[in-house]
């Protein structure tokens, strides 16, 4: 179910005046927020559901018996179990096949006379979105941040709740547990930015994802065909299909939750406005980046010891964030090459020089420029469709790329708007001005009514 | 970070309860005044013979302004599916241009579309059809949509035109292949005409493309100036033209039709839904049954189609509907099986001319 289709708007509208009566009987709420998440998700494949209920039910478990365990080491068994149960789901329906393949490559290799089969699983949407929400909780639970959710109910909707489900944002228990505990509130100042945010976020989706996907789907189908210019705009075009797509997503999933009187965390602030990629990846899947700082990077030691040692854990997170996007080189090469940008931007950042002395447009842009560089290894069906984009942008002539002139003016009259809003300036006054936002909101409602065609595309970020 | 930050860092268009209140004003002008507005600026004005141009065969904003047009300008209203809109004649010589020629002036408006399964015909009468009520309506029965399952829309894998007017969840349509969210949003926005009008900008300027993906065609064209010009297509072109020949020249052979059974095809029971929709609103109806190429079927087919066009003539009779059965036209006056060529439309004019309903 897409939150910019009309089923999504039955549902809502089905779900939205239920949870209206029963949100302060908190037992009801909860089992009725439980039960429409899981419509939510089922409505993809019912099968889904056994997996997202299995996985939570294994969580719920473990801490209950981390509870109840009188030693340290006991509290550890329940978390590897949590841990191992997860992995385990993510090994079998995601990787599965990617790690089938690499054997059989090596197998091939060595000339030996066997092929493992390779397994045809359904990647069950969404899987590496609710299964890190669920070992958050545990984790937590196990160092004792958190306390021990009871109602098994809650915590089924806490793993499921349906706005960030699919994609995001990764909530921590932390933060939305004691939301589902109480009774939340609604005021209008909620209903009104819940509606804010849903426009823009259908804007971003409908109106410029999935514009922008047309042309970058056409070039990306064949690059073979296309020279230089084609693919260099086609990247560029991905770059920002990705951003709107996914914060589009995000900007709706929080607004439908500032409907319901509950806050989800802030997933997006303006990436390509970053002036390096450490500031990058604050600006960019927020809940991502947090996860992997605090459940990866700080647990491998993370910037207490020498410089290397600080390196070497930027790098094993970047990896690993890599590997979580998908079963694929292509994103273990982006996941390098963002831990290499990391490494080379704080190095360049400790330079009077670097910091001093090129102008911040400069960083912004060379930060935009390599990030755009390495959507080619995430945009690419394999690492061998990424290698021949990349080497026929630099072999290739420059042709009229016809990409559309309107295209390129959204995005970058979007780009102005960001530049200006993240100024400290008049610029930032000038776009926060009554008329001019009025103005913003009015053009999106006509662009979205007149113009852009609500479709039914899927989110680029349900695959992971 | 507190909420106000977040907004901040959100870059979302912030606004307070009185300008939404504000933007939705707007919104609600749009969406009345905007198609009202629009065809205020874009003319379409009644000429003789006119027919929907082939082009605009989806555009049902334009079909409704026709309608309008029609209703006020001719008596009695022509519908029907392809063989009424004529794809192998030219707009003057289509069944209602010669019944106009033989009445000496603009009685018969041609509001045929191309292409119009029954089904989808009862959506066309049904959400864009209210401009005739009260008024004579011809309407032509073509038994081609009986003549196989897949025409019949029984079968799976068939793509037919118009899938938005057709019934979206009950009675069951097997060929409808859209999801349901589609069909959600097929049964919310037809008739409604804010969405019609947007559905015929796409249709009447871009090349029955969204804008966006038209963009992507003409990337360098200004989207606005076909917009601005205002030109719509003209009302005489034909997907068939240059073969108007007879099926004979054409070198078709003569064809055993998997007939329906009649009284289980979609395509009867969304015939009979037109029929009592247009008697619902006080239209006066007169069912032509066929024409239809019988020279063209091979015996045994022949006598099927005779039993199914006789249980199709009861079913008028006993609800005492006009009906008239045409006889089979000589066959070079058919294109294929059931579109007649310019001299079979005139053959047919002149023998429902004298019938009391053309009067």
């Amino acid at each position: 179910m897409l939150f910019h289709t009309w089923v999504f708007a039955v549902f809502f509208l089905i779900v939205y005046p239920v949870y209206l009566l029963v949100r302060k009987n908190n037992s009801l709420m909860n089992f009725w927020l439980m039960i429409a998440s899981y419509a939510f998700y089922g409505w993809w494949n019912p099968l889904y559901l056994v997996l997202l209920f299995g996985s939570s039910a294994i969580d719920y478990l473990m801490v209950l018996f981390m509870e109840r365990s009188q030693t340290r080491r006991t509290r550890k068994i329940w978390l590897v179990i949590s841990l191992v149960s997860n992995f385990g789901l993510l090994g079998v329906f995601k990787y599965a096949g990617f790690i089938v393949d690499n054997v059989n490559a090596l197998l091939t290799a060595v000339h030996a006379p066997y092929a493992v089969p390779r397994p045809d699983i359904l990647l069950p949407i969404g899987i590496s979105f609710h299964t890190f929400q669920s070992m958050s909780y545990t984790i937590d639970a196990y160092y004792r941040k958190i306390q021990t959710e009871r109602s098994f109910v809650r915590f089924l909707t806490f793993v499921s709740f349906f706005p960030q489900l699919v994609a995001g944002p990764i909530e921590r228990a932390s933060n939305l547990l004691p939301q589902l505990q109480g009774t939340p509130v609604i005021t209008r100042r909620d209903l009104v930015d819940g509606l804010s945010l849903f426009l823009v976020g259908f804007f971003k989706k409908v109106a410029m994802a999935d514009y922008l996907s047309i042309y970058v789907d056409r070039i990306y189908a064949h690059p073979e065909q296309f020279q230089s210019s084609h693919l260099i705009l086609a990247t560029f075009a991905f770059a920002w299909q990705i951003y709107f797509d996914f914060s589009g997503y995000t900007d709706m999933a929080r607004g439908i939750a500032y409907f319901m009187g509950f806050r989800l965390m802030l997933n997006f602030n303006n990436p390509y406005v970053a002036t390096g990629l450490g500031d990058f990846w604050n600006r960019w899947h927020i809940s991502l980046s947090t996860w992997f700082k605090d459940y990866v990077y700080f647990p491998l030691g993370g910037n207490r010891g020498s410089k290397w040692f600080t390196y070497r854990n930027m790098v094993a997170t970047m990896l690993i964030s890599g590997v979580w996007h998908g079963a694929a080189w292509g994103y273990v090469i982006w996941g390098a090459l963002h831990a290499v940008g990391r490494v080379v931007t704080r190095e360049l950042e400790q330079t009077a020089f670097y910091r001093d002395r090129i102008p911040k447009i400069v960083k912004q842009l060379g930060v935009f420029v390599f990030v755009g560089f390495t959507w080619i290894f995430f945009r690419g069906q394999t690492w061998g469709q990424s290698w021949l984009v990349l080497s026929r942008m630099f072999t290739t002539g420059w042709v009229n790329p016809q990409f559309p002139t309107a295209a390129l003016a959204l995005i970058f009259a979007i780009w102005i708007y960001q530049f200006l809003y993240t100024s400290q300036g008049q610029g930032k006054s000038f776009v926060e001005w009554a008329p001019v936002r009025v103005g913003l909101a009015l053009a999106m409602l006509v662009y979205l009514a007149v113009v852009a065609q609500p479709g039914s595309q899927q989110f680029i970020y349900f695959q992971f | 970070m507190s909420q106000t930050q977040e907004w901040e860092a959100s870059n979302a268009v912030r606004l307070t309860g009185r300008q939404w209140i504000g933007v939705g004003l707007f919104a609600v002008v749009l969406f009345f005044g905007a198609p009202r507005l629009w065809s205020r600026w874009e003319k379409l004005e009644f000429e003789p013979d006119y027919r929907v141009p082939h082009s605009l065969g989806s555009d049902y904003w334009i079909y409704r302004r026709w309608t309008q047009i029609a209703a006020s300008n001719c008596d009695v209203m022509v519908i029907g599916d392809s063989a009424i809109w004529g794809p192998y004649v030219t707009r003057d010589q289509t069944l209602s241009a010669h019944l106009n020629r033989l009445a000496g002036r603009q009685r018969f408006a041609n509001l045929a579309v191309e292409g119009m399964h029954p089904a989808a015909l009862a959506g066309l009468v049904e959400f864009h059809g209210a401009a005739y009520a009260g008024k004579k309506v011809v309407l032509q029965w073509n038994p081609l949509w009986l003549s196989d399952p897949r025409l019949d829309l029984r079968e799976t894998e068939f793509d037919f035109n118009h899938p938005q007017l057709v019934p979206q969840f009950s009675p069951k349509i097997p060929c409808l292949k859209e999801d349901t969210s589609h069909r959600i949003g097929n049964s919310l926005e037809r008739g409604v005409d804010f969405c019609d009008w947007t559905n015929h900008l796409q249709t009447a300027y871009f090349e029955a493309k969204s804008i966006p993906l038209w963009t992507i065609d003409h990337p360098r064209e200004n989207p606005l100036k076909p917009v601005v010009m205002l030109r719509l297509p003209p009302s005489d072109d034909r997907p068939e033209e240059g073969k108007a020949v007879s099926w004979a020249e054409k070198r078709m052979p003569r064809r055993d039709f998997e007939w329906v059974d009649l009284e289980t095809s979609i395509q009867w029971r969304s015939f009979r839904r037109i029929v009592e929709t247009l008697e619902r609103r006080g239209c006066v109806v007169f069912v032509l049954l066929g024409p239809f190429n019988e020279p063209m079927l091979k015996d045994g087919s022949l006598e099927a189609y005779v039993k199914i066009r006789g249980a199709a003539e009861s079913w008028l009779k006993a609800r005492n509907t006009s009906f008239w059965t045409a006889p089979p036209l000589p066959s070079e006056m058919y294109a294929d099986a059931s579109h007649p060529l310019s001299a079979g439309y005139l053959h047919l004019a002149r023998q429902l001319a004298p019938q009391a309903f053309f009067k």
